[in-house]
């Protein structure tokens, strides 16, 4: 399952690996592209969001996927690096300090490298369940300070300021979209690369050890509290950099960037993507946003879809999308693709049935208990249906209940054709 | 016998361990010469297992010292006792199962390279500790098998494997816990001899319960009973005390024949 | 007060996580879930038989995502479990929300008990409250009663260490385990039932109250029944403690020699000064923690490493 096999049996002699390069250098290309097919505004601000996720979520993975280190309260490093930022620039403006704003994202770096060593010095001695409650304390103690100290955290109102009011770097301002959409792509990139360096260094090497088995490591010469800690240390640090492209992009930071739903939605998007992966987190990131964007135009329980998708991964995933792509991807180089095709078209049919016969019994009993009095009409899938009558609730009901016995009829069949896809492969 | 006359290798000194009320190990002392491949065998919960968690620092003794090199290593961390030079295997096979081969030989080596927690270097680019890797698995015979995930190798594989994990960071004292427990006849003799070839020149010590093994390997035998040595000798002079054979060989036969 | 409640949840949540070694984050979600039944049951037929039935409802839900969920997931491990609980916790306030909206349910304490019990210092002290300590004690009663006094109880206690061993003697293990999991949610529930009408049901509140279950639960010592009961007392006392004294930090500030700055406004150190009790009392079982973790890692009573 793992991408880092590939990874030790890469040439060692060259410089750069170009087989290793090229996926670098296809991102670059394809993030210089972007704007050329999303120039509008909205584009670039959806774009820019997928950006910080995917950073954030990176960075949080280096903790939950290499170090195997489950936190509640992630979203305090990128909320304390956005927040020192958003000072800095504040002192930028009003005080004339010297600091170019392509080189802020390194200052939240910094501070959330600074916090996460101070948090980490006792939250790390432990791993598993019990980091994980700390990991919750202190992220509910920071989200709580946040209101009170209002000197620092601007309480309700939050903290906000201007990126234009620097030094010009080569005659941009940054003031318009375009531009802080390169600057964040730039950075985007040069933290991703770090992040997968930093998983082929001796320390992130040793990560893996320590989640995998880490009475072992100990025996091995290293102290399993003091790998966890470097790299929670390296985690802030990333998110930290990920708070500063909030507070350049947004220009405000709240609250809402500390507290628990915050940190719960990074752990969703990076499970969601796959934790055991490096490109895990970006799909999660990329797909969540969309996700986020696209639903809540069309449906007021988008969380709730959200949710369930969640749990299903969780139960039936573990690998998350990004391990759903690469079961597919073995059978396919390995030429058993064939086996797969005639038990997924059986599926499909009953399975979208299943898809939108949930989703219309989910929306109509919703519409149902919560519209406005009077208003009995709702549109579902582009029909204008009455919620309140007890026929489409029928109609959907008894859909989904065939759907559903069908599904289950045929997902051992899905099942085994995938196994024998898979399992082949290891007699060849 | 060899180094008699330079400070032991490992030492026990009225060493004693208790959880509660139940007394395991019960006031041990030993000397493990440098260089020498002693074995410690006695019946089930004589207290072997605790012993080796007492001198690899997994346990603090309640009383009594462990010296290392003449160092007094007790209340130390499994880390610290394994950068002293110490290295151990497990009973129960304890390795990197989601890793392939390679990179659990390679963990055994980062420390002792020089590596440390350091995160400036990338491993891949490493060429002295890839050759180093790679030269360890000719020694076990699994360079065959270098970029096989851990997991999927066969139970001699893994045990083989677990003994390079051990060796690898270059510890000269080796402490190994029933390096061939559950293996076929062949098995067995393709292990002792693997580890005849991987401890050569280092201080071996070994907890096994196949008694061929132990007299084929071990220059010295301590028998461990209720928590105390009751012998410690040359396998031969140690087949041939009494008190031995009452207290455990005999029973040990009994039990299989 | 507020201390029984949370015990009568970290109860819950202490005995799954050292029957099961998972710690059920979506505990505090079935306490909302038994509110909200509580008041579905008490619009048709009133508050008594909602507390009985709700409960047993929301247990019947915990058995079988015990049975359908969390032990699919446990193969994988005790952080994809956490995730799941963790999961399941969103879902719920997303259902909740789904059946009954964002707002807040009008759920009242029965007629019967809308009389002040006694008085102190011409405080009225209502029954409603005497009844929820009634409640909680007899709650706690019962369950230490069935752990250590029944047959059931025993094979409990045994399988919380030995699961194998209780295994071979025949008793089914998976089966204790969804039991476990069932009354731990439906105890979780009896709390959100009486909790309801005094704290309000609302989709927030399983949030509300359960950062702060874990963190109780934390400092009392992963798996410690009579951690959590200690820990739950020490918090719902510094709690109440610091909504009742209005005590300034000012005043605290200038008792040890401090002057206050005149140009308070300007002054870095402002939230300093205006700080007040009532303000910190949120953040007070946090600060709690983590003293207490620096302390003794393993939290007050804890022993189990994990």
């Amino acid at each position: 399952m793992s991408i880092e096999r590939q990874q030790s049996t890469s040439v060692k002699t060259s410089l750069i690996p170009i087989r290793s390069a090229m996926p670098w250098l296809i991102a670059c290309g394809f993030l210089l592209l972007l704007p050329q097919f999303f120039p509008s505004g909205a584009g670039l601000t959806i774009m820019n969001q997928m950006a910080i996720t995917i950073v954030f979520a990176l960075a949080y993975n280096m903790l939950l996927g290499q170090a195997g280190m489950l936190s509640f309260g992630h979203a305090v490093y990128m909320g304390l690096g956005g927040f020192f930022c958003m000072h800095l620039l504040n002192q930028v403006e009003y005080n004339q300090l010297y600091l170019p704003l392509p080189l802020l994202p390194l200052f939240g770096g910094l501070f959330g490298l600074i916090f996460a060593f101070l948090i980490g010095s006792f939250s790390t001695r432990r791993a598993g369940t019990v980091f994980a409650m700390i990991s919750l304390g202190v992220g509910e103690l920071i989200a709580a300070c946040s209101i009170i100290i209002v000197v620092f955290f601007g309480g309700e109102e939050g903290v906000s300021g201007d990126r234009t009011m620097g030094p010009q770097v080569f005659g941009f301002d940054f003031a318009s979209q375009l531009e802080v959409y390169y600057l964040t792509a730039i950075w985007l990139v040069l933290a991703a690369l770090g992040m997968y360096l930093f998983s082929r260094t001796p320390i992130g090497r040793i990560a893996n050890a320590v989640r995998d088995n880490e009475e072992r490591a100990e025996f091995l010469g290293y102290s399993q509290r003091n790998v966890r800690w470097i790299s929670f240390c390296a985690s802030g640090f990333f998110c930290g950099i990920a708070g500063a492209l909030f507070a350049i992009n947004y220009e405000i930071l709240t609250e809402e960037n500390l507290n628990l739903a915050t940190s719960g939605s990074i752990l969703l998007v990076t499970f969601l993507g796959g934790v055991g992966f490096f490109v895990g987190p970006v799909i999660g990131a990329v797909v969540f946003t969309l996700l986020q964007t696209v639903l809540s135009l069309y449906t007021e329980i988008w969380q709730l879809y959200l949710g369930i998708l969640f749990v299903l991964t969780v139960m039936f995933f573990p690998f998350g999308l990004t391990g759903l792509i690469a079961m597919h991807f073995r059978p396919w180089v390995l030429g058993k693709a064939g086996l797969l095709i005639r038990p997924y078209a059986k599926m499909t049919v009953p399975a979208l049935v299943f898809l939108f016969s949930a989703v219309a019994v989910m929306e109509i009993l919703f519409h149902a208990r919560h519209s406005s009095i009077g208003s009995e009409e709702m549109n579902l899938f582009g029909m204008t249906i009455n919620s309140h009558s007890p026929a489409p609730l029928m109609i959907a009901g008894g859909l989904l209940l065939i759907s559903f016995f069908a599904v289950r009829n045929l997902a051992p069949g899905l099942w085994n054709a995938w196994q024998d896809a898979n399992h082949q492969e290891r007699e060849t | 016998m060899t180094g008699v006359h330079q400070s032991p290798a490992i030492e026990l000194r009225n060493l004693h361990k208790s959880f509660g009320l139940a007394k395991i190990i019960q006031g041990v002392d030993l000397a493990i010469h440098q260089q020498e491949r002693h074995a410690i065998i006695g019946p089930n919960g004589a207290g072997k297992s605790t012993l080796f968690n007492l001198v690899t620092g997994k346990y603090v003794p309640t009383t009594g010292g462990v010296y290392l090199h003449g160092q007094n290593v007790s209340g130390k961390k499994p880390y610290q006792v394994n950068r002293m030079g110490l290295s151990r295997s497990f009973q129960i096979t304890n390795i990197f199962a989601r890793m392939t081969v390679f990179e659990n030989i390679r963990c055994g080596l980062l420390w002792s390279m020089g590596f440390r927690y350091s995160f400036w270097n990338l491993v891949n680019r490493q060429r002295k500790l890839t050759d180093r890797v790679d030269e360890i698995l000719q020694q076990i015979n699994l360079l065959a098998r270098r970029d096989e995930l851990a997991g999927v190798l066969t139970y001699a594989e893994q045990r083989a494997l677990e003994i390079g994990i051990t060796i690898a960071g270059g510890a000269n004292i080796i402490m190994l816990d029933e390096p061939t427990a559950g293996m076929s006849a062949s098995e067995t003799s393709y292990m002792v001899d693997l580890i005849r070839k991987v401890t050569e020149d280092k201080t071996l010590i070994i907890v096994e319960h196949d008694m061929g093994v132990v007299f084929d390997l071990a220059d010295r035998i301590s028998v461990l009973v209720y928590g105390e040595i009751i012998a410690t000798d040359e396998p031969q002079k140690v087949r041939e005390s009494s008190a031995v054979q009452e207290a455990y060989l005999g029973s040990a036969v009994e039990e299989a024949g | 007060m507020t201390g029984l409640l949370l015990f009568m949840l970290c109860s819950g949540l202490t005995l799954i996580f050292s029957m099961m070694g998972v710690l059920n984050f979506a505990h505090a979600s079935f306490y909302m879930l038994g509110a909200y039944f509580g008041y579905q049951i008490s619009t048709y037929v009133g508050f008594w038989p909602g507390l009985i039935l709700a409960p047993v409802i929301v247990g019947v839900i915990g058995a079988a995502i015990e049975r359908y969920g969390l032990r699919r997931v446990h193969q994988y491990g005790h952080v994809p479990e956490l995730i799941f609980t963790f999961g399941l916790a969103l879902l719920i306030e997303e259902v909740v929300q789904f059946f009954w909206g964002k707002s807040q349910m009008a759920f009242e304490a029965p007629a019967a008990l809308k009389f002040a019990a006694f008085s102190i210092a011409g405080n009225a002290f209502p029954a409603y409250k005497v009844f929820m300590i009634f409640i909680a004690i007899g709650v706690f009663l019962v369950l230490l009663y069935i752990l250590t006094k029944t047959r059931i109880g025993m094979i409990i206690q045994a399988a919380l260490s030995h699961p194998e061993t209780v295994q071979n003697l025949g008793h089914n293990v998976p089966l204790i385990f969804m039991g476990v999991f069932g009354v731990g949610t439906a105890m979780a529930a009896i709390a959100g039932v009486i909790a309801g009408p005094v704290l309000g049901t609302f989709p927030g509140m399983a949030v509300l109250l359960g950062s702060i279950v874990f963190v109780t639960i934390v400092i009392g010592g992963l798996g410690s029944l009579w951690g959590a009961l200690l820990a739950s007392l020490l918090i719902g006392w510094l709690q109440t403690f610091a909504a009742a004294y209005n005590l300034r930090m000012a005043d605290l500030l200038t008792a040890i020699g401090l002057t206050e700055p005149v140009d308070l406004a300007e002054s870095l150190l402002s939230d300093l000064w205006t700080l007040t009790l009532p303000q910190v009392g949120p953040i007070l079982p946090y600060l709690l923690m983590i003293i207490v973790l620096a302390l003794r890692p393993q939290g007050l009573f804890g022993k189990r490493e994990t």
